[in-house]
Order: C-alpha cells, then structure tokens, then sequence
C-alpha cells in the first residue's frame, strides 16, 4: 500500500495535472471538472488530515471547503456556461505547444537553486512542496495566458488551491477557524466574480477579455 | 470600548442602511451619524494611544502607534466622503442618473467597505488582516461598477481580478510568515506582537521570499508601478467619494500592512532588504506616473497617477528610514487630506461639465469658483509647493536618502518637477479661459463644497502647527521602521 507520504505526493501530482490541463482544454465546461477534481483532491486531504489528528473543527472545514468549492462553485460556473452558451473559451494568448514549453520552464524554475532553500519547510517531502510552487506558478500563467473572462476566473480559484496545497504540504495551515473564514471569503469571492461576469455578458456581449476594450476608448 | 463602538456602529449602519425601504434622506442620516461616531471613538482611541502607547481590547484586537494615525486618517476621509456622498448622490438622483436602489447600494457597501478597513487596522493577526483587506476588494468591486456603464463593468472586473490575485500572493507570503510558529504556538493565537518577540530563529531566506511575496500582494493594493493597472481605470469609473476613500484611505490601509511585515523581516535579516525593495518600488513608483501625467487626458486618470507617486515618495521615505520614516508617515496624513481634496473637487467638475476627459472642462474658476479655488489649493498642496506641508515632507524624505541614495534622490526630484509641470499644464487648460456657455455657473448645495473647505483648513493648520499629540505618536511609530 501506498506510504501517507507518497499519497501526499500522489495528490501534490493530481493538483499539479489538473492545473497543466487546464491550460490544455479548450471547452470551460472541460475547465469546470478540472477544477472540481483539483478542489475534491484538496478537501480530501483536509479530510484526511481531520481524522488523522482528531479534530472535529478540521473536519468541518474540509465539509465546507467541499460544498464551496466542489459543489456551489461549480454550479455557479455550469449555470453560466449554460446561460450564455459559454461552451467554448477564447483562445490562449500563446498556442498549445508554447503553453506547454512555458509551463515546463515554470516548473523548472520551482525546481531549480532559486526555490530550492524551500524545502527547508517541508524535508521529507521537498519534492511534493516544489512541484505545488511550480503548481502556483501555473496557476498564475493560466490567469494571464487565458483570455476568456471564467477562465480567468477559475486561474485565481486555482492559485488558491495550490495555495492551500502549499501550505498543507508545508505544514504551515492557518488555524482551522481561520480555513472556515478563508473558505467563506472564496464563497463571497465566488459569487461576486459570477454576477461580474453575467454582468459583462449582459452589457459588453463577450466573454472575452481581449474584446474588453471600453476603457481604452476613453 | 471604543472600538467595540466603532465595529458596532458600522454594522449597525450596514443593517440600518439594507432595512431602508424608501427615503434616500435616511441613509444621508445614518451615514452622518455613523461616520461622526466613528471619528469621536477614533479621537478616543488615538489620544489613549498617545498616552499609553497602545489602545488593548483583548489580544486580538489593539492599536499601536502607526495603527491610531491610520485610523485617524480612515475616520477623517471616511466622514468627508459620506458628507459629500449626501451632497453629490443628490444632484444625481434629481437628475435621475440614479434611482433609490442604487443610493441603497451605496451606502450598504460604503459601510462595509469602512468597517473592512477598521477591522484590517484594529486586528493583531495577520490572516484577519488579510481577510480584511480582501473584503475591501469585494465590497468595492460593485462601487466601482456603480454607474453600471460597460467600461465601469471592465473596470471593477480588471481591479477584482489584479487585487485578487495580488491578495492571493500576499497571502502565500502571510502563511510562510506563520512558519515562525510552527512547533511553538496554536497558529490562530499568532499576532503581529508574538511575531517581532519570535523572531529569532527564522529562516532568512523564508523571512525575504515571505517579505517579497506580501510586499507584491499588499503592494497591489497599495498601487506601486508595476502592479498599478488598476489603479487609474478603477479611479476613473468609480464615484467621486469612494475614489476619495480608494486613495486617501485603502492606501494606507494596505500600506500599514506591508510595514507591520517589514518589522518582523527587518529583525530577521536587517533592514537593508525591505528598504532596498521599497527605495527601488518608490523610485518606479515616482518616475513611470511623471511621463504619464504629462501626457494625462483624464483629469480623474490624472489624480490616480498622482496617488501612485505619492506612495511611491512614502516608500522612499520608509526605505531611507530614519528622519525619511517620520516624513513619511506625515505624508501619509498630508496626502490623505490633500487627495481627498481634490478628488472631491473633481467630483464637483464632474457634476457640472458630466465629463471627466481635460479637454472637454475649460473656465472652471468662474463656472464653480468655489471648486476652483478648493481644487487650485489642493493642486499647489499635492505638488509639494511650500508652505503647505507636503513641501516638508518630501524635502525631509529627499535629505534623508541624498547621502546613501544620491542618484535616487536626483532622479526623483527631476521626476517630481516633471510632475509638476504636467500637473499645471493640465490645470492651467482646465480652470483658465472662457467657460463654456451652455453650463450655468453655480455650486450644486452646501455638501458639495462644506466638507472640501474644512479638509483645505485642516491641510492648512497641520502644514503650520503640528499638534504635540500628534508629533509625539508619529515620532513613536517612526521609531519601528
């Protein structure tokens, strides 16, 4: 069977995947699962961290952290899409061959001397906590690479599960009251983003970002 | 107590105002009284502050030194901006560019977006910072897009979008702060205290990645060139007296935050690294919004460059340290007060011209002479001219840094004077010449110009005599940075 280490590796791996196919896929409902899984992998591991040390409160937040980002997100997300017939994004500023050189290079660069010392925070599993720093990179390139505006929106959902991951992987979590608190400000961050974004269908007509061009006129 | 009463008393404004089923005097009311509730316990508070040295609810919820002199800041700007709100919201709805929800709207998230920015003051741990200033973005996303316009829309969602992400950036760099408790305390007991007193030991190099990460996401905020994009669209869509709030207030709310983490990082790995990151973020800070200004066409685009230099001057200041820190945190003050003059100045162009490009306004001193001479004050206040404080400020932070930083101190004194070339440039067209004839001269009412005046009396008095109190609390905070 597999050690708790390498499942802590094995979902580090998951998170990191998901991230590199979301640069990947062209459909946002493809987007949206991707998202799901990565947030599913993250409140497992909250969920597991839970039982481990006993702690009812941790518990809750993985409950918590699972119906905000597995559950309401997405349904926020799926509505929209359904909506505004949002069934494929815009394209990636850079093509799929550059996305994917670029995304290499990010994750060698978390790798590389410069992250390195990083380690220090987590020595039995440095690799796990280097490829969510290069997780957190990606993430940061698909909010710029994309175009559409979900896109963008799931790219920083993304960051901050590879956040979380981060710090779960480092050992340096808030306390589990604050995570409810955390997890809540996503839940509002969440909902203000999607009236945003029908906001912009319903009076700029595009999804698009690269088509959000009102304030240059002026 | 006093700050049980400020929390309580915005709450109590943000239900109040969500109650209000119809007449849009009620929420001028209770945003009067909330705001001159806020600023009595704020005044309460500082002068505890001053003679005690902090002001302790609990272990969780105190003011320091710096913490009392940006409350006083949020509590003055915030009472002049829910004043002019009452004037300028007016003119608007009789003019039915707005209706009774919209008003509504306002003053609910006005509320909140002031008790997020006395929470993030007034709270001693870090992620409640955070949560806090991330609550400032969400309840002013919708403020910015208030007008409902397409460009205001790409507007709040371009600031949601950088802020959020910045915010996020700066909240990987708070959680590798907690690292200094990790094996040694219950992570939701850390407290900006507990860190400076735990110090020792921490990583140096955890210590600079975690000050560069927090100084990128509440440098976001603060609006330091390069992550300032934001800034100028968010300014040029969103209403006058939330723009006011934005700049003279939100600014030094962020600010705060980043120095409460240099503190920590400057006894971690001395104070050569954050100074160094603050001179060369003032420095581009200073000199990218100097061109741009000169070539400004947008008078509210204008003033948002302006809010970006002058955090730029503050983190010079807080990068030379010393002398350069005390001159700071006065600009601070200065800033605040000067800004929000001529922000809401350019509130009162607005109303009357219904337009916010340089070209368009012409004969301002004689279509509103009030808002002129207010807006011309402001103008010469903003620019550093003497006698006015911001002079001796940014002659204070400029000598402060001439010996160790002489190249630095040139080239943003050149920038400064670029500035202010641009600056009267655009003044110049705009409050000189013929007014246009199909505008009627004339002040919209009282509340558009009263709060304004008593900012320019409060500007004038501070820049001449500093009250003891306040020397005495600005000199105590400087001591730290």
């Amino acid at each position: 069977m597999f050690t708790q280490l390498q499942i802590i590796f094995l979902s580090g791996a998951i998170i990191f995947l998901t991230t590199i196919f979301m640069h990947l896929v062209h459909k946002n409902s493809s987007l949206v699962s991707l998202y799901r899984v990565q947030s599913f992998v993250i409140s497992a591991l909250i969920l597991g961290s839970a039982i481990e040390i006993s702690s009812i409160l941790l518990m809750y937040v993985a409950i918590w952290m699972f119906a905000v980002k597995v559950i309401v997100a997405p349904y926020f997300f799926n509505k929209s899409i359904k909506h505004y017939q949002l069934k494929f994004t815009s394209s990636t500023y850079l093509n799929t061959p550059l996305t994917v050189l670029v995304a290499a290079l990010l994750t060698g660069f978390a790798y590389s001397h410069y992250f390195e010392p990083l380690t220090i925070l987590a020595k039995e599993n440095g690799s796990g906590l280097l490829l969510s720093v290069a997780t957190i990179l990606i993430s940061i390139f698909l909010i710029i690479n994309r175009k559409g505006t979900l896109s963008q929106m799931v790219g920083i959902l993304s960051l901050e599960n590879a956040i979380v991951s981060f710090a779960f992987l480092s050992g340096l979590e808030a306390a589990p009251s604050m995570q409810l608190g955390i997890t809540f400000d996503i839940l509002v961050w969440i909902i203000i983003a999607s009236v945003f974004i029908n906001m912009i269908q319903n009076k700029i007509g595009t999804a698009d970002s690269t088509l959000l061009n009102n304030l240059k006129e002026e | 107590m006093a700050l049980i009463i400020i929390i309580g008393t915005l709450l109590i404004a943000v239900i109040l105002s969500f109650l209000v089923k119809k007449g849009s005097e009620l929420f001028s009311k209770i945003a009067l009284t909330a705001s001159v509730v806020e600023l009595l316990a704020t005044l309460f508070v500082f002068n505890d502050v001053a003679h005690n040295g902090s002001y302790v609810l609990n272990s969780y919820l105190s003011v320091d030194y710096l913490g009392a002199i940006v409350m006083l800041i949020v509590a003055v700007v915030g009472l002049s901006s829910s004043w002019y709100s009452v004037g300028s919201l007016k003119v608007e709805t009789e003019h039915g560019y707005i209706g009774f929800h919209r008003v509504k709207q306002f003053f609910v998230l006005l509320h909140l977006f002031m008790l997020a920015m006395f929470f993030a003051i007034i709270t001693t741990n870090p992620i409640l910072m955070w949560i806090s200033i991330e609550v400032t973005t969400l309840s002013t996303a919708f403020l910015i897009s208030f007008y409902g316009k397409p460009s205001a829309i790409e507007a709040a969602w371009k600031y949601l979008i950088i802020n959020s992400l910045g915010l996020l950036i700066g909240f990987l760099g708070t959680l590798l702060f907690s690292y200094l408790a990790t094996d040694k305390l219950n992570y939701g007991l850390l407290t900006w205290g507990w860190m400076v007193n735990n110090v020792s030991g921490f990583d140096p190099f955890i210590a600079k990645v975690a000050f560069i990460f927090v100084f990128i996401g509440y440098g976001t905020k603060v609006g330091f060139v390069p992550m300032h994009t934001w800034r100028p669209d968010a300014y040029s869509k969103a209403p006058v007296p939330i723009v006011t709030l934005l700049s003279g207030s939100l600014l030094n709310v962020a600010f705060l935050a980043i120095l409460r983490f240099k503190v920590v990082t400057d006894l971690a790995v001395g104070p050569a690294f954050s100074g160094k990151l603050l001179i060369f973020f003032g420095l581009v800070s200073i000199v990218v919004p100097a061109f741009i200004m000169f070539t400004q066409k947008n008078y509210k685009r204008l003033l948002a460059y302006s809010s970006i230099e002058h955090a730029g001057i503050m983190a010079l200041g807080f990068g030379f340290g010393g002398i350069g820190a005390f001159a700071a945190i006065l600009h601070m003050l200065y800033h605040s007060l000067a800004k929000s003059i001529l922000f809401l100045s350019s509130g009162n162009i607005f109303l009357k011209y219904g337009s916010t490009k340089i070209e368009k306004i012409t004969g301002v001193l004689k279509t509103l002479p009030r808002t002129g001479i207010l807006f011309l004050i402001g103008f010469i206040m903003i620019t550093g001219m003497p006698p006015f404080g911001i002079f001796l400020t940014e002659f204070s932070i400029m000598m402060s840094g001439i010996k160790s930083y002489p190249l630095v101190v040139a080239i943003a004194i050149l920038s400064l004077a670029l500035i202010f070339v641009g600056f009267l440039k655009h003044v110049v067209a705009m409050f000189f010449g013929e007014p246009q004839k199909e505008i009627t001269p004339g002040e919209a009412n009282a509340n558009t110009f009263v709060p304004i005046i008593l900012l320019v009396v409060m500007v004038v008095v501070l820049s001449f005599y500093l009250p003891n109190i306040l020397k005495s609390i600005i000199t105590s905070a400087s001591l730290m940075y």
